[in-house]
């Protein structure tokens, strides 16, 4: 599809769909990216929400959402999209809603739930090719329970639960990969720092049917440690210093969406966090930094299109 | 024993608060137990931490009440239900507030009859990275009003307490801990620990017996959206925006798109307009507009210009 409603950034909707109200934290990533994906998905939609800080979007009677919402266990999720999808096709068949009262089934759970706990789950649901939409906002560690690591934390990451000189000693799952091997109808990543990017692959998304994953790195302050207004601008780092990669699977092909032709050094980003001040001081650890700086290299290196 | 209960917004350091006073109340021989108490939300969202302190082992549990001394880091949460910050005040309670009023204003507001003073150590605060300190301020002015510790102690809790987080940043809370300590030499002992309470008066509440509600009736269902907008998420701010309306270039809506609360609507001629009641001051506006027409002005100097 290479008709798009967002030609260019003046083509964002300059209206919002998403409540204001909501008790997540000043400047959260998760939230920005979440508001410009509701923007493009539209209202028409139904949230099956796992454990993580955005079950408390909707915590009763509030909701910033214009439709249901439905909260499931961290590992369940997409098998909740499963029944309320099911149920919608039931209602269908039976006439007792018409074809234009359908709703978008989307998943909305952190990096905790997708990359671990509910990793079974969505490997389930995409085998069975159910038609819904799941948005993984990424902020690379539970943050809701304090930040501790999880299958999503970048090498060298301090968390709660890898506080050494070294940080967090595995290394970031590769989400993407795992989720397009199962050969779905669609995987992108996305940041809300990249709006623009954002819109069109939501929009292509939304055209397809079948199972369509995305995931969006989400620059947390409270869990990364920064000035909340810094949010932004480190989205944009992560993009420019090539750590998060904007690409999207589709037709069983992996195309980047943008390729950084000058790409940052990675340090660039990493100093911009308190996640990684341990990499800086007292002492510079080289070694880490390298070993970091390679592995994006290598990444990159790998990327024809 | 000491009652202490410490106010704030989630970020402003009261979990910390109520360790460093709570380790220097051990360091001083005392039994201690010190808690943070937080409900579902965030950095910005009113929390509160306590403090129990007795020469005896303490058999208190939960939350406390009546406290003997209140203290609140952040003068915008007092008129906030939801911080409950005026919870169980009476006569003997001490109220030590950081703020840019006066305590004769705080007394004619809040017609308290117990003792209120303001935290000074924190008046010259505009810029929101000094923010993280009020929490030592706290605990430092909190350990003072107490009389019963000794600066020593309490620089060796923080040291304790903060210890991980490097010299400077030791350095920092000590200088702003010993300040407040110091400015209150004269009230040190003001706090006084307060009384026992028995279960003896102990009444047991008039049960209700509830009726069993099929589910359709009794599980939470939200009828209607966008009903979050009835939180005034506003009110976390510590710093406002404020958009100048002869430099905004009238752009592709970036503070709009970028506005992770969706609080800045674009209006017919295509101008900003930021939703004071919702916005929770990340700034990531001020970041962001491309000709820099919104600037930052520390939150009660901007709500004295629109009041005057
Ligand atoms: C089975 C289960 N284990 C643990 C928890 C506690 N818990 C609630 S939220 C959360 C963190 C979730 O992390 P993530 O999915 O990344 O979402 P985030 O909090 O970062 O938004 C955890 C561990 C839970 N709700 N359910
Ligand atoms: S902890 Fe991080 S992800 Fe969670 S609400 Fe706060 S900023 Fe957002
Ligand atoms: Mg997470």
């Amino acid at each position: 599809m290479n008709e798009t409603a967002f030609k260019n950034v003046k083509s964002l909707p300059s209206s919002h769909l998403l409540g204001t109200g909501t008790p997540m934290c000043a400047g959260c990533g998760g939230l920005e990216a979440l508001h410009e994906i509701y923007d493009v998905l539209g209202e028409k939609s139904v949230f099956v929400n796992a454990a993580g800080c955005m079950t408390l979007l909707a915590v009763y009677p509030f909701t910033p959402f214009r439709g249901s919402w439905l909260y499931t266990a961290m590992a369940s999720a997409p098998a909740g999209a499963q029944g309320i999808r099911d149920a919608l096709d039931i209602l269908k068949q039976k006439g007792e809603i018409e074809e234009e009262e359908d709703l978008q089934v989307v998943t909305l759970t952190g990096d905790g739930a997708a990359y671990g706990m509910g990793l079974s789950a969505t490997s389930g649901v995409i085998e069975r090719n159910l038609d819904f939409l799941y948005i993984c906002y990424d902020n690379e560690g539970y943050g809701n329970t304090g930040q501790q690591y999880s299958g999503a934390t970048p090498h060298g990451a301090k968390t709660a639960t890898s506080l050494g000189l070294s940080g967090f000693a595995g290394y970031k799952k590769p989400l993407f990969d795992i989720w397009a091997a199962h050969r779905p109808a669609y995987v992108a990543t996305v940041i809300g720092a990249e709006p623009l990017d954002l819109a069109r692959k939501i929009e292509k998304a939304k055209s397809l049917k079948g199972p369509r994953l995305i995931i969006a790195l989400s620059p947390c302050p409270t869990g990364w440690d920064f000035d909340p207004k810094e949010s932004v601008n480190i989205g944009k780092l992560a993009v420019k210093s090539g750590v998060w990669p904007l690409k999207e699977y589709v037709d069983g092909q992996v195309v980047h969406t943008k390729l950084p032709t000058r790409r940052l050094p990675v340090v660039r980003y990493l100093e911009t966090q308190g996640r990684f001040r341990h990499l800086f001081e007292p002492e510079r650890q080289e070694g880490l930094l390298k070993e970091i700086q390679q592995r994006v290299d290598e990444y990159w290196a790998a990327v024809t299109c | 024993m000491f009652r202490i209960r410490f106010h704030g917004r989630g970020g402003q350091g009261m979990k910390t608060a109520s360790r460093i006073l709570g380790t220097a109340f051990f360091l001083e021989g005392y039994e201690v137990q010190d808690a943070p108490r937080y409900g579902a939300e965030r950095r910005g969202a009113p929390i509160f931490a306590f403090v129990r302190a007795d020469r005896r082992p303490i058999q208190e549990r939960g939350i406390i009440r009546q406290a003997d001394l209140v203290v609140v880091a952040d003068d915008s949460l007092v008129p906030v239900p939801a911080a409950d910050v005026l919870a169980g005040c009476d006569a003997n309670t001490v109220l030590l507030i950081n703020s840019f009023q006066s305590a004769e204003v705080w007394r004619q507001r809040l017609n308290l009859q117990g003792p209120i003073l303001t935290l000074p150590a924190m008046e010259d605060v505009e810029d929101r990275a000094e923010l993280p300190y009020v929490g030592a301020a706290c605990a430092g002015a909190a350990a003072g009003l107490s009389g019963v510790i000794g600066q020593t102690s309490l620089e060796q809790a923080i040291a304790e307490e903060l210890g991980h987080l490097g010299a400077a940043v030791i350095a920092a809370n000590l200088e702003r801990a010993s300040n407040a300590f110091q400015s209150l030499s004269e009230q040190a002992g003001l706090v006084k620990p307060g009384r026992t309470f028995s279960a003896e008066g102990w009444q047991t509440p008039d049960w209700i017996e509830l009726p069993f509600e099929q589910a359709d009736v009794s599980a939470p269902a939200i009828h209607a959206g966008l009903t979050s907008e009835a939180i005034k998420t506003g009110a976390w701010r510590t710093m406002r925006p404020l958009v100048d309306y002869a430099r905004c270039n009238r752009c592709w809506w970036v503070c709009s798109t970028f506005c992770p609360d969706g609080a800045i609507r674009v209006d017919e001629e295509r101008y900003p307009q930021i939703d004071y009641d919702h916005c929770k001051g990340c700034l990531i506006c001020v970041a962001q507009c491309p000709p820099h027409a919104i600037s930052a002005v520390a939150e009660h100097l901007a709500a004295e210009g629109v009041e005057s």
